[in-house]
């Protein structure tokens, strides 16, 4: 799993039948300092809005994300948790 | 799953019979710099992936890795089968666009 920050969405008409409404989001991903550059595409169903520092998880993990032990969900990067803002004392 | 720029084409003729017909896409992920527009980035290694979509030189593109890959680029896979194809990634979805909110500092 890695943590990233979402920066933005993808919209694709032309992709695979499984794919169908699902949200895409960016996620930049977090290196030592900052963001180490990698950008991720992930499925989002916890509706994470720019800005929401996230938890994807990869792989079989991300398909759990949806139906836990599907493999008919082809996901390989799906958002699993949203980090909660520091509150502002 | 990563969003890249397709270079080009892989064309081979000796390969794994499996891989006959299965079209290769040279794709380059994007780095975070180069879509938030602040210049080039680094260049990261491209990644040579199936395309059952067709998708040309200089159009962006989502790449799945591992499983996912596999399904995807088969048409109809009964449930219980195993898919067949030799390869880890293929493109799942070409990019009509996306979008980047500013690049405002990183800021905690």
């Amino acid at each position: 799993m890695i943590q990233g920050r979402v920066i933005g969405e993808v919209w694709a008409t032309k992709k695979l039948a499984h794919l169908k409404n699902q949200k895409l989001v960016l996620v930049a991903q977090r290196g030592e300092n900052g963001f180490s550059g990698r950008v991720i595409v992930a499925m989002d169903r916890l509706d994470a809005k720019n800005g929401d520092e996230v938890v994807v998880s990869f792989g079989s993990g991300a398909r759990n994300v949806f139906v836990p032990g599907s493999r008919t969900i082809l996901v390989d990067a799906a958002i699993s948790q949203i980090i909660d803002r520091r509150p502002v004392i | 799953m990563f969003l890249g720029k397709v270079l080009g084409y892989v064309w081979s003729t000796v390969k794994w019979p499996e891989l006959q017909g299965v079209r290769l896409l040279l794709i380059k992920p994007y780095h975070y710099d180069e879509i938030t527009n602040n210049g080039p980035g680094p260049d990261f290694d491209a990644v040579v992936a199936a395309d059952v979509l067709g998708a040309g030189p200089g159009e962006d593109v989502v790449v799945a890795y591992g499983h996912a890959a596999r399904v995807g680029i088969e048409e109809e896979l009964p449930a219980d089968e195993l898919p067949h194809f030799p390869i880890d990634a293929a493109v799942v979805a070409i990019v009509d666009n996306f979008f980047v909110e500013g690049d405002e500092t990183d800021s905690n």
